[in-house]
C-alpha cells in the first residue's frame, strides 16, 4: 500500500509513547489483574484465592447455557450490523443526492446519535411493551401476536431493533461523509457516459465507499459485542428464560451482581478473544479488497 | 484605659474563637447506601437528621443507585483501601461480605464503645437473619420488610368474598370467583424467588437447602425441588395456563405492583415496603388492604423472614470513624428515628419498643399506615426456628437468577415445572460448590 | 444532481422521511412523556400526544437533579476527553502510519484491543488504579527489587501515590485510553498520497514538520468529526463516573439522570417519576445534540478524504 516513510524511528517512538503509557496504566494493567482472576477462584473482598488453572474455562465451555449465550450474541451482532449499516447506507446514498431539504434531513438523521443509552432503552420500552406501548395497538388487533415478555424470539427481535437504532445514526454519519468525498468529476464523467443514478451508485459510489464500509463493519460488530449491555439491562434483563442473555450481559450478571469474579473474568477472556479473532479475520481477508486511493 | 479594654476584648475574642476552633473539627466518616429514588432521599434524610442532632461527627452519605452497585462499588473501593465506614448491603450480598471477615460486628462495636443497645429488643425474625450462628449480631437491621398479600376489597366483595383468602386453596377459589365476576386479571404475577421460593418455604417451615438453609456449614445443597414448593409452582403454572393469573413485569409495561395499584388486577403479593407507594398510586380510587400471605391448608404457619438491607461496618478504618459510625447506628435505633423512618417509607420498625411506641400513638390505626402491622404479624408469627432464621447461602444472587429463568421457561411451556426446578437446583448447587471452594478452609462465622 | 429524475426524487424523499421518522420516533415519545403529568405517563394504553407540562417538568427536573453543577462537570469531562483523544490519537496514528518499523502493527493492535474489553468487565481493578495511578509502577519497582535497592543505597522509601478519585483527571484519563480515534486517524492517514510525503522529504522537512505543517491542517475536518463523537461519548459516560465519584460536587449528568429512574428491582419498590426522568433525559440530551448540529457541517464534510 504505502511506500513513502520517514526514517527517524525515535520520533515514532516519542509520538506513540503518551497513548501507550495511558493504555498501559488504565487498560492493560487492570485488565491483566482481572484476567488473572480467570485462573483462580477469587474472593470478592480480596483476602485469598485459589489457583485452578483452566478449570473456569472448562466449566464454561462445557456449559450449554454458555454456548447459547455465544450464539445469541453472534446473532445479535450480525443482525444489528446488517440492519444498521444497510439502513444507514440507503439513507446516505439518497441523502447524498442533495435534493431540497437535504440539510434538515442530514441534521435529523444525525442527532439521534447524541442520545444516551439508558434513555433509548426507556423510550423503546414504551414503544414495545405489549400492553401499553405503541405495539399494544398491534396486540389489540391480533391478540398475543407480539409478546416480548414471554416469547424469547420476540424479546430478541426487540433488542436487536433497539441496538440497530443506536447504530444507524453513527453509520449514517460516516457513510455520508465517505460519499461526499467521492470527487464530483467521477460522477459527472460517468453520467456523461450514460450511466443512470442507480448504475452510478452501484459502480462508482459503492466501491469507493469500501474503506468506510470496512471501518464501520469492524466498529459495529465490536460495539455490538461489547456495548450492548445497556440495552439488554433496561429492556429485558437477559430474559425471558435467557433468550436475550448476551455475553456481555452475562458477564455483568455473574461478576458484578453475582460476585463471581473468576467466572466473569473467564468469560471476558473468551469474549475478548472472539472479538479479536473476528477483527483479525476482517483485517486479513477483507481489507485487501478495500480501495484506499 | 483603652489598652486593657482592647486587650480584654481581644482576649475575649480569642477565647471565643479558640473555643469554637476546638469544637469545630468534626470527625467525618462515609456511608454508602443502595436505595434510590424516594427511598434514597429518605436515607439521605436520616443522615441530615443525624448531622443536625450533634456536632461531633459528620456523616457523609452517598447514594450508589441500587444495591448491586453499592456492593460492587464497595468492593472496588475496598480493594483500593478507599472504602466507606458504613455500607448498606442487601440480603443476597451478605454471604461474601461475611466470609471475607472484613467487617466489624455491630454487637462487638457497640460493646467496645460502651454504647448500650438492647439487642433483645430487635424482632427475632429480623435479628436472626443478620446474626452469627451464636446469635451475635453482625450488621444493624435497618430497612426491613416482609411480603404481604395486597388485595382489592371491593372486587373481592363483588366476587362474593368478604374476607381475604388465608390458604392457597381459598386463594385459588377466589381467583376463579373473580374471573367469574368478569375480572380479566385476578392476580398480577411475576416470578420472584424472594416471595415464591424463600418466603413461601419459611411460612411453611420447609427447607430451601440443607444445613438449615446454609447456617450450619458451607457444604449445603438446595432441596426445593423436593418440597411443597414444587406443588406451589405447579399451581402457578396451572393458574397461568387457565388464565387465572397474568404475567405483569416492568419490561412488559406495567409491573405487578402498578397493575394492582391501577386497579387492573385484584391481587398482588409483594413487599410491605411498597405499601406507601401503592397508597400513593391508588390515591383513594378503591378500597384495598393487606393480609398475610396464604399457606396451604393444614399447614402450621411459621414466621416469614426479612428482605431489605442492613448496615455493615467495614474493617480498616480509624477508631474515630468507628466511634462516629457507632453513634449513627445508635441514632437510628432510637424510637424517634424508627418513627421517622416508618412514616417516610413503607418499611416496618425493627425493634419491639419502636413498634409498641408507634402502636400506642395510634400510628397503625389509620391510612396510610393502616395495614402495615400485618407485616409485623407475619414476621413474628412464631419464634424463628432452625428453618426460619433466614438464608445463608453463597452466590445467592446467581441462584435466584437460575430460579427465575427456569420458572420462565416452565411458564413458556418448554419444560415441566418439576424439570425446571430440578435444573435450577442442579445449577444452583454448582454455584454453592464454587462458593465453598472459593472460601476453602474458612468457616461460616 | 446531474439529471432530472422526478420519480427517483420522490422515492428519495420518501425513503429519507421514513428513515427520519423511524429514528426520531423514540425521541418523540420521550418528549411526550416529559410533557405529561405522572398519572398520564403511566396510563394504559399509552397516551401518545404531548401534554402541557413540559416547562414545568423541565424546571422541576433541573432543580431536583442539580443539573447546573453536573453540567459544568460534564462539560469539563467531555472537553477533556475530546482534547486528550484528539491529540493522542493523532500522534499515535502518525507514529504507526508514516514510519516503517517492525513494531507498527503490534502497536496498532495493542491500541486496538482496548476496544474489545468493555469497562464493565474490568471496572474493579481499574478503580484500584484510579485510586493510585502510580501503583503499576510501584508494583514493578517492588517486584524487581528496585525499591529495596533505592532504599538501601539512598535511604529513600519509594512510595508513589497519585489519587485520582473524585477528580477531573480521574474522570478523564481512563476514558482517553481507548482506540476509536486512533483507528479513525489511521484510516485517514492511509489515504494521504505518497507524493505528499515525498515532497515534504525532498523539501528537507522532518517528520514533525510534516505533521505540523501538512498533516494537521489536512486533518482539521477529521478532528472536528472525532471531536464531536468524543464529546457525545464523554457526555454520556455513566459507569465510570458512578464508581469513582462519590463527592456530589463532581457528579456528572448521565449518572444524575439514572438516579432519576430508580431500578425497582433492587431498591425498596418505588415509583419512578417518569415525567421528570424523561424531562431530565431531554435536558441531558440537549448539549450533545447542539454540539452535533453545530459541528455536523464540519465533520460530515470532514470524515472525508478530499481532493488534495
Amino acid at each position: 500500500m504505502r511506500r513513502a516513510y520517514f526514517k527517524n524511528n525515535w520520533v515514532a517512538a516519542l509520538v506513540v509513547a503518551p497513548q501507550l503509557l495511558i493504555i498501559f496504566v488504565f487498560f492493560y494493567w487492570p485488565t491483566g489483574q482481572a484476567l488473572y482472576w480467570a485462573f483462580t477462584l477469587e474472593q470478592p473482598f480480596g483476602g485469598g484465592s485459589e489457583w485452578v488453572g483452566f478449570e473456569n474455562f472448562q466449566y464454561l465451555l462445557s456449559d450449554g447455557r454458555y454456548w447459547d449465550s455465544v450464539w445469541i450474541s453472534t446473532v445479535y451482532a450480525l443482525a444489528t450490523t446488517v440492519l444498521a449499516m444497510g439502513m444507514a447506507m440507503i439513507l446516505a446514498l439518497f441523502a447524498d443526492r442533495q435534493l431540497r431539504g437535504y440539510q434538515s434531513f442530514r441534521i435529523g438523521l444525525i442527532w439521534p446519535y447524541a442520545v444516551a443509552a439508558p434513555a433509548i432503552g426507556l423510550a423503546f420500552r414504551f414503544i414495545f411493551n405489549p400492553s401499553a406501548g405503541v405495539a399494544s395497538y398491534l396486540n389489540y388487533a391480533f391478540p398475543d401476536v407480539w409478546n416480548p415478555v414471554m416469547n424469547g424470539n420476540h424479546a430478541l427481535t426487540m433488542v436487536i431493533i433497539a441496538g440497530a437504532w443506536k447504530q444507524v445514526s453513527y453509520s449514517f454519519i460516516f457513510f455520508l461523509a465517505g460519499l461526499q468525498s467521492i470527487p464530483r468529476s467521477l460522477t459527472e464523467a460517468s453520467a456523461i457516459d450514460g450511466a443512470r443514478v442507480m448504475r452510478r451508485m452501484w459502480d462508482i459510489q459503492l466501491p469507493l465507499l469500501t474503506p468506510t464500509v470496512f471501518f464501520l463493519v469492524i466498529i459495529n460488530i465490536t460495539d455490538s459485542f461489547t456495548d450492548s449491555f445497556g440495552i439488554v439491562s433496561t429492556m429485558t434483563a437477559g430474559g425471558p428464560a435467557r433468550a436475550t442473555n448476551l455475553m456481555v450481559y452475562k458477564i455483568y450478571e455473574d461478576g458484578f451482581r453475582g460476585l463471581d469474579y473468576s467466572g466473569a473474568a473467564a468469560q471476558s477472556i473468551i469474549l475478548m478473544f472472539l472479538v479479536i479473532a473476528l477483527t483479525f479475520f476482517q483485517f486479513k481477508y477483507v481489507e485487501r479488497r478495500v480501495h484506499y486511493t | 484605659m483603652k489598652l486593657p479594654v482592647l486587650s480584654t476584648s481581644v482576649l475575649a475574642f480569642a477565647a471565643l474563637t479558640g473555643a469554637a476552633m476546638a469544637s469545630g473539627e468534626k470527625i467525618k466518616f462515609d456511608y454508602w447506601y443502595g436505595l434510590s429514588g424516594q427511598l434514597g432521599e429518605a436515607v439521605a434524610g436520616t443522615c441530615d437528621r443525624f448531622n443536625a442532632s450533634q456536632d461531633q461527627y459528620e456523616i457523609s452519605c452517598v447514594g450508589q443507585d441500587g444495591y448491586a452497585n453499592a456492593v460492587q462499588n464497595t468492593i472496588a473501593a475496598f480493594r483500593a483501601k478507599q472504602h466507606p465506614t458504613v455500607v448498606q448491603a442487601y440480603d443476597a450480598g451478605t454471604a461474601d461480605l461475611m466470609m471475607s471477615g472484613e467487617f466489624y460486628p455491630v454487637s462487638k462495636m457497640m460493646a467496645d464503645f460502651n454504647i448500650d443497645i438492647d439487642w433483645n429488643d430487635y424482632f427475632p425474625g429480623i435479628a436472626n437473619y443478620y446474626a452469627s450462628s451464636t446469635g451475635e449480631l453482625f450488621s444493624m437491621p435497618f430497612n426491613s420488610s416482609t411480603p404481604v398479600m395486597y388485595f382489592n376489597t371491593a372486587e373481592l366483595k363483588a366476587a362474593g368474598l368478604d374476607t381475604p383468602p388465608a390458604t392457597w386453596e381459598e386463594f385459588e377459589a377466589a381467583l376463579v370467583a373473580l374471573k367469574a365476576s368478569g375480572k380479566d386479571c385476578a392476580y398480577g404475577y411475576a416470578p420472584d424467588s424472594w416471595i415464591d421460593l424463600e418466603q413461601f418455604s419459611m411460612a411453611h417451615g420447609v427447607p430451601i437447602a440443607t444445613n438449615n438453609n446454609g447456617y450450619d456449614g458451607l457444604d449445603s445443597e438446595y432441596v426445593y425441588n423436593t418440597t411443597l414448593h414444587v406443588k406451589h409452582m405447579e399451581n402457578i403454572k396451572r393458574w397461568y395456563d387457565d388464565g387465572l393469573l397474568e404475567i405483569r413485569t416492568s419490561q412488559g409495561g406495567l409491573n405487578a405492583r402498578d397493575s394492582f395499584a391501577q386497579g387492573e388486577c385484584s391481587f398482588y403479593l409483594g413487599s410491605i415496603a411498597s405499601h406507601a407507594t401503592v397508597g400513593k398510586l391508588v390515591d383513594g380510587a378503591f378500597e384495598w388492604d393487606v393480609a398475610m400471605i396464604p399457606v396451604f391448608e393444614g399447614t402450621e404457619r411459621k414466621n416469614t423472614v426479612v428482605g431489605g438491607a442492613s448496615l455493615w461496618v467495614l474493617s480498616g478504618k480509624s477508631d474515630d470513624e468507628y466511634r462516629g459510625a457507632a453513634e449513627y447506628l445508635k441514632f437510628l435505633a432510637t424510637v424517634e428515628s424508627e418513627e421517622w423512618w416508618s412514616a417516610n417509607t413503607g418499611y416496618i420498625p425493627v425493634t419491639k419498643s419502636g413498634f409498641d411506641a408507634l402502636n400506642a400513638k395510634g400510628f397503625y390505626d389509620n391510612p396510610p399506615y393502616k395495614g402495615r402491622e400485618v407485616a409485623i404479624q407475619s414476621l413474628t408469627y412464631t419464634e424463628p426456628g432452625p428453618l426460619t432464621r433466614g438464608i445463608r447461602l453463597g452466590g445467592f444472587i446467581q441462584a435466584r437468577s437460575e430460579w427465575v429463568n427456569e420458572v420462565q421457561a416452565a411458564l413458556q411451556g418448554t419444560k415441566t415445572m418439576q424439570e425446571a426446578l430440578d435444573t435450577s437446583v442442579a445449577r444452583s448447587n454448582d454455584v454453592l460448590d464454587k462458593f465453598a471452594r472459593t472460601y476453602r478452609g474458612k468457616q461460616l462465622p | 444532481m446531474i439529471e432530472r429524475t422526478p420519480v427517483l426524487n420522490f422515492v428519495t424523499h420518501a425513503i429519507l422521511f421514513t428513515g427520519l421518522a423511524i429514528l426520531v420516533l423514540p425521541i418523540y415519545l420521550v418528549v411526550v412523556a416529559a410533557s405529561q403529568t405522572l398519572p398520564d405517563v403511566m396510563a394504559i394504553p399509552a397516551k401518545l400526544l404531548p401534554g402541557d407540562q413540559l416547562i414545568v417538568n423541565l424546571k422541576a427536573a433541573w432543580i431536583q437533579a442539580e443539573f447546573a453543577t453536573k453540567f459544568q462537570n460534564t462539560i469539563i469531562l467531555a472537553t477533556g476527553v475530546v482534547v486528550g483523544k484528539i491529540v493522542l490519537a493523532a500522534l499515535t496514528a502518525f507514529g504507526i502510519v508514516f514510519f516503517n518499523h517492525r513494531l507498527r502493527m503490534p502497536i496498532f493492535w495493542m491500541v486496538f484491543i482496548t476496544l474489545m474489553l468493555p469497562l464493565e468487565v474490568r471496572i474493579v481493578p481499574t478503580y484500584a488504579v484510579a485510586a493510585n495511578a502510580l501503583s503499576p509502577f510501584q508494583t514493578i519497582l517492588d517486584v524487581t527489587g528496585l525499591v529495596w535497592l533505592i532504599n538501601v543505597t539512598t535511604g529513600v522509601e519509594v512510595a508513589l501515590n497519585w489519587n485520582l478519585l473524585n477528580s477531573y483527571t480521574g474522570l478523564i484519563m481512563p476514558l482517553v485510553a481507548t482506540a476509536t480515534g486512533t483507528f479513525l486517524y489511521r484510516q485517514f492517514f492511509l489515504t494521504i498520497p505518497d507524493e505528499l510525503v515525498e515532497a515534504a522529504k525532498m523539501d528537507g522537512a522532518g517528520p514533525l514538520r510534516f505533521l505540523r505543517d501538512i498533516l494537521i491542517p489536512l486533518s482539521t475536518t477529521n478532528m472536528a468529526a472525532l471531536a464531536t463523537i468524543m464529546f457525545v461519548v464523554g457526555w454520556n459516560q455513566y459507569l465510570w463516573p458512578l464508581l469513582i465519584i462519590t463527592d456530589p460536587a463532581y457528579g456528572v449528568a448521565a449518572v444524575e439522570l439514572s438516579r432519576m429512574v430508580p431500578d425497582s428491582n433492587t431498591t425498596g419498590g418505588d415509583v419512578p417519576n417518569w415525567h421528570f426522568a424523561m424531562a431530565g433525559t431531554l435536558i441531558v440530551m440537549l448539549p450533545p445534540v447542539v454540539v452535533v448540529i453545530l459541528m455536523q457541517r464540519w465533520f460530515v464534510r470532514g470524515l472525508i478524504n478530499t481532493d488534495k
